[in-house]
């Protein structure tokens, strides 16, 4: 459905995004995660035809981009980050005005409307005035607005910024919906633990480079890998014991950072793998360091999204 | 398909509050204008036969029109691309199957619908001075028509200014200067563009009576043509005549050339010729917006 192909685009000096190659199959919700500043926003609007990329390709279900724009915003719905709402017009009036802006028929216009309202639960909002909805139905009403065309591909830029815990999960179930409804959902946030619950994949961008593209599971897996070891000392077992195991450790040739947090708890971050772990292990028990627990820690998505954004 | 630009525009722009006070506003200053220069014309102490009275109120009543449409106009349309800018809706409307020209024709199209229902709500103040049997309906419509005319560039130029600027305060400022400077540039060659030989066969009477329309109309610079006030000006004579002491001067050096050779073309044809350079100017600023738009948001 969405094929980008080495994307690079940059705005004088800065490059804002490089070289992003990027497959997402029909049907698929992913996840486009980045701090502010890592391309996410600039990937979003040249896919749907405002900006034009520096080099590379971007194909949305086999339409160019740049060479065919009139036939890719047909498959394109794109929510900006931002409402882009008129004052003086009444919801159901805001979105047959997009759909006659897509040169929709009168009847196809009314059931869209009508369908789409009530998609986003706005039915009994149908003549209210636009600027007499709340933060979330605006934000909805924009949802809608972005798929009154139909479009196969979504493009949803922060959808759910500045949402109360109310308004997040609505919008998340209208998501799920329109998964079930089989369209592809490219959703953009700086959030990775927000995504990570209702995508099936995910893209990390840092400083407009692809740090990581998979599913959920995946990124965990990598992340908890490089988690660091906690090796826990049995309890009074005295200063010295855990000054040799800190001396121990240290000659490890594959320690990257040890720390002492608690008195006889240490933290250490190993480069390598199981092999590496398995090997400090042995040297501690060949040591006779009366060791009681050794795990790594656990990650959550927070710190795999600062440990990969190199923000941590 | 009815255009969803202005269909939608002109349906936000008749819920809002200001457009019913402009055309109230209008209104009322037409209304007000027509019964004061009545008023005044009318007395029986101002020694001035009915006739010319009602062809002063005439003047008076269009010159006034004319000025409003021009101070309207600007303001009317500076919001119109760049008002869709800080809204943040102009990139909604891009990523749509409307594009730049259909963008910008809907948005002049409704601003000028504005407009011709400003002439209407002042069109019976000026059907007042049908009273007088100065000028006829006819005469009349083609003063509207005009005015209708003058008030399409005067939109399209507005549009041009706001499509050219980022807000939409810069953009009533730019589309004023505009206006400013396509007067001054049509205006200049009347002090300039003609020669003392030209105006010594110009102010020989004989030989301007000689002189035929198509001759005359060869030597005016095209550029008067276009001059809306000038425009204005001929109409006026060429209905109620209120130019005649003016051509009947002598020896004023070249400075009153153009006027003799626009006289010799005859008024209501000058009038006519600036409607149809008007109505070329805002039909040819309409594409050269969209370009400039496609240009500035590469859609």
């Amino acid at each position: 459905m969405l094929k980008l192909c080495e994307l690079s685009k940059s705005y004088g000096q800065v490059q804002a995004l490089d070289a992003l190659s990027l497959e997402i199959g029909e049907g698929q919700l992913h996840g486009f995660v980045g701090p502010n500043g890592a391309g996410k926003t600039t990937t979003m609007r040249i896919l749907a035809t405002l900006l034009k990329p520096t080099s590379g390709t971007a194909q949305v279900n086999g339409a160019d981009v740049v060479r065919s724009p009139a036939e890719a915003r047909k498959q394109i719905g794109w929510m900006p980050d931002f409402f882009g709402v008129y004052d003086s017009l009444k919801s159901w009036e805001y979105l047959d005005f997009y759909a006659r802006c897509h040169r929709l028929g009168t009847k196809e216009r009314k059931q869209m409307t009508d369908r789409l309202l009530a998609l986003v639960h706005l039915e009994d909002k149908r003549d209210a005035y636009v600027d007499s909805l709340s933060r979330g139905m605006k934000q909805r009403l924009c949802l809608a607005r972005a798929l009154i065309h139909d479009p196969k591909l979504l493009l949803l830029d922060e959808p759910a910024s500045g949402m109360d815990p109310r308004a997040r999960a609505d919008m998340k179930s209208i998501l799920r919906t329109l998964r079930e409804m089989g369209k592809t959902v490219l959703i953009s946030s700086h959030i990775l633990p927000e995504l990570s619950e209702m995508c099936d994949s995910l893209t990390i961008l840092d400083h407009g480079h692809l740090v990581f593209s998979g599913s959920v599971a995946e990124l965990s897996d990598k992340m908890n890998g490089n988690a660091p070891l906690i090796i826990r000392l049995q309890e009074g077992c005295g200063g010295e014991t855990v000054e040799r195991a800190v001396a121990c450790l240290k000659e490890m040739p594959f320690l990257q950072e040890l720390l002492q947090e608690e008195p006889y708890c240490l933290k250490a971050r190993l480069e390598g793998g199981e092999e590496e772990t398995a090997r400090m292990l042995r040297e501690l028990i060949r040591q006779e360091i009366p060791v009681c627990d050794f795990h790594r820690a656990p990650m959550n998505l927070e710190k795999v999204f600062m440990e990969v954004t190199g923000d941590a | 398909m009815l255009n969803p630009i202005l269909a939608f525009s002109a349906t936000r722009r008749m819920r809002s509050f200001r457009t019913l006070l402009i055309a109230g506003a209008y209104t009322l200053v037409m209304l007000a204008a027509a019964v004061l220069t009545m008023f005044v014309l009318f007395r029986e102490e101002v020694p001035m036969s009915q006739l010319s009275s009602g062809v002063r109120c005439y003047s008076i009543l269009m010159v006034l029109q004319f000025f409003l449409l021009v101070l309207i106009a600007p303001a009317m349309t500076s919001g119109a691309v760049a008002g869709e800018r800080e809204r943040q809706t102009l990139d909604l409307l891009l990523v749509t199957e409307t594009r730049a020209f259909r963008l910008i024709t809907g948005k002049v199209a409704e601003s000028l619908a504005v407009l011709a229902l400003l002439l209407v709500c002042g069109f019976p103040a000026v059907c007042l001075t049908l009273l007088s049997g100065a000028v006829t309906l006819t005469q009349l419509l083609i003063g509207e028509l005009f005015l209708l005319a003058i008030a399409f560039a005067a939109v399209s130029l507005g549009v041009l200014a706001s499509t050219l600027c980022r807000s939409t305060v810069a953009s009533g400022v730019v589309a004023y200067l505009l206006l400013i400077l396509v007067a001054v540039i049509t205006t200049v060659p009347l002090f300039f563009a003609f020669t003392d030989e030209m105006a010594a066969v110009v102010y020989d009477p004989a030989a301007l009576a000689r002189m035929s329309t198509g001759k005359a109309l060869s030597m005016v610079f095209p550029t008067l043509l276009a001059n809306p006030f000038l425009g204005l000006l001929f109409l006026l004579h060429g209905q109620t005549g209120i130019l005649s002491s003016l051509m009947e001067y002598r020896d004023t050096g070249r400075l009153l050339c153009g006027f003799m050779l626009l006289n010799r073309v005859g008024g209501e044809t000058v009038a006519l010729i600036c409607t149809a350079c008007m109505t070329a100017l805002g039909a040819l600023l309409m594409p050269l917006s969209a370009l400039i738009l496609r240009k500035k948001t590469g859609c």
